[in-house]
């Protein structure tokens, strides 16, 4: 029996229900999701850098993900994030099979939890999570603010995520 | 027996108060009329928490800012929210308007509320019907209000979010076990600094209605 298959299906049920009852604002209540795997780690680091990377190598070595590579620019509160061939990408697919656009990021969830837990950051939010079933690779916007002063700082992300391609800002986490 | 229609459609959300009190016997008609919602089986699952001590306004508006602010500005960086408010011409004027959202100052409005309204709901009364009951008591709520001349606004931001949930649920000391109560949101209630009678413009029925089968337009 393919256990990842099953558990993937029952994800992909329960955020299809999910989904029905809340819309739009559902991913808003998912944030936990997946936190649980990564506290139960030794998570370490000072800086938002040594945070994410520590994150990705225990989700790595655990086989949640292939890899990940992360930037982080935009006046530091956006965090760009590439993952690649997720075990939850089935149940993304599954989703959007549905016409359901994902919402849910257990990966993520983990990511930013331990911002917070680790370094206090003030909040965090999802903002865009991009399932490309082709390559298995997700592609995902999060806006981290490290204290309350950093809300409203804008600019505009789709310069910013430019600039990260074009200039291969990209951090690979090695594992 | 009276047709409330004039209530409804003159009411609209206020965000704006002036600083005078709310009489306790107002605030006590607001609550019966919560606590006339209809409710599944007569469950009755609601409990309410009234606030009007200053400091926990302030420590629930700067949750409320927190929550939207962080939002509306990674909106704004993606550029959906600048879609939204397209149609207010002057430059000058939208660019205020979209950094008061981005800002999240939208959201903080309940600080000079004189009265807020906690709507929460005790999950092992209720049965199957904890939002829906809420949700009908809360429209009583600012039904009431705005028939005593008051204003009020429904807030679920701050308390949509799960994390935000449980801030909010500890300022007021409610338990915090997602097995125990849901806040579906709070009313901020005041007297209204803001016109009261322009409620903004709705759909036609024409355009949410359909007659005997979705999708059909045709009256029979």
């Amino acid at each position: 029996m393919d256990k990842t298959a099953y558990f993937n299906d029952l994800m992909a049920r329960t955020e299809e229900l999910f989904y029905h009852e809340l819309s739009d604002c559902v991913a808003w209540k998912t944030e936990f999701i997946g936190v649980d795997f990564i506290q139960s780690k030794d998570i370490r680091g000072g800086s938002p850098a040594e945070i994410i990377e520590s994150c990705i190598r225990e989700i790595t070595a655990a086989g949640l993900i292939k890899g990940a590579s992360y930037s982080i620019g935009g006046q530091e509160i956006l965090l760009y994030l590439r993952i690649q061939e997720c075990i939850h990408v089935p149940k993304e697919v599954k989703l959007l099979q549905g016409g359901i656009e994902p919402y849910n990021c257990p990966i993520v969830n983990m990511i930013l939890d331990q911002l917070i837990e680790k370094l206090n950051f003030e909040t965090t939010y999802l903002a865009e999570l991009e399932v490309d079933p082709e390559t298995n690779e997700c592609m995902l916007k999060c806006a981290i603010f490290e204290t309350a002063d950093k809300i409203g700082n804008v600019c505009d992300w789709s310069d910013e995520c430019r600039l990260i391609d074009e200039q291969d800002q990209w951090k690979t986490v090695k594992c | 027996m009276q047709d409330i229609l004039d209530v409804l459609t003159s009411r609209k959300s206020i965000r704006r108060y002036k600083p005078d009190p709310v009489p306790n016997e107002m605030i006590d008609k607001i609550l019966e009329a919560a606590r006339w919602a209809p409710t599944g089986e007569n469950y009755q699952p609601w409990r309410f928490i009234v606030i009007t001590d200053q400091e926990t306004r302030d420590k629930i508006g700067d949750l409320s800012k927190l929550g939207s602010g962080k939002r509306m500005t990674a909106w704004y960086c993606l550029g959906t929210m600048q879609k939204r408010f397209e149609k207010i011409e002057d430059p000058e004027k939208r660019a205020e308007v979209l950094r008061f959202m981005y800002s999240g100052e939208v959201s903080e409005f309940c600080k000079q509320a004189p009265v807020i309204i906690a709507v929460i709901g005790d999950l092992k009364i209720g049965s199957v019907d904890v939002p829906y009951d809420l949700c009908a008591a809360t429209e009583n709520i600012l039904l009431e209000a705005h028939s005593l001349g008051l204003g009020a606004c429904w807030v679920h931001g701050p308390v949509a979010a799960t994390r935000d949930a449980i801030k909010f649920k500890e300022i007021l000391g409610i338990p915090t076990g997602m097995n125990e109560y849901k806040v579906i949101c709070y009313v901020a209630i005041g007297w209204p600094k803001e016109q009261r009678k322009h409620p903004r413009p709705k759909y036609a029925l024409e355009d949410l209605v359909y007659w005997e089968k979705f999708g059909n337009k045709e009256r029979p």
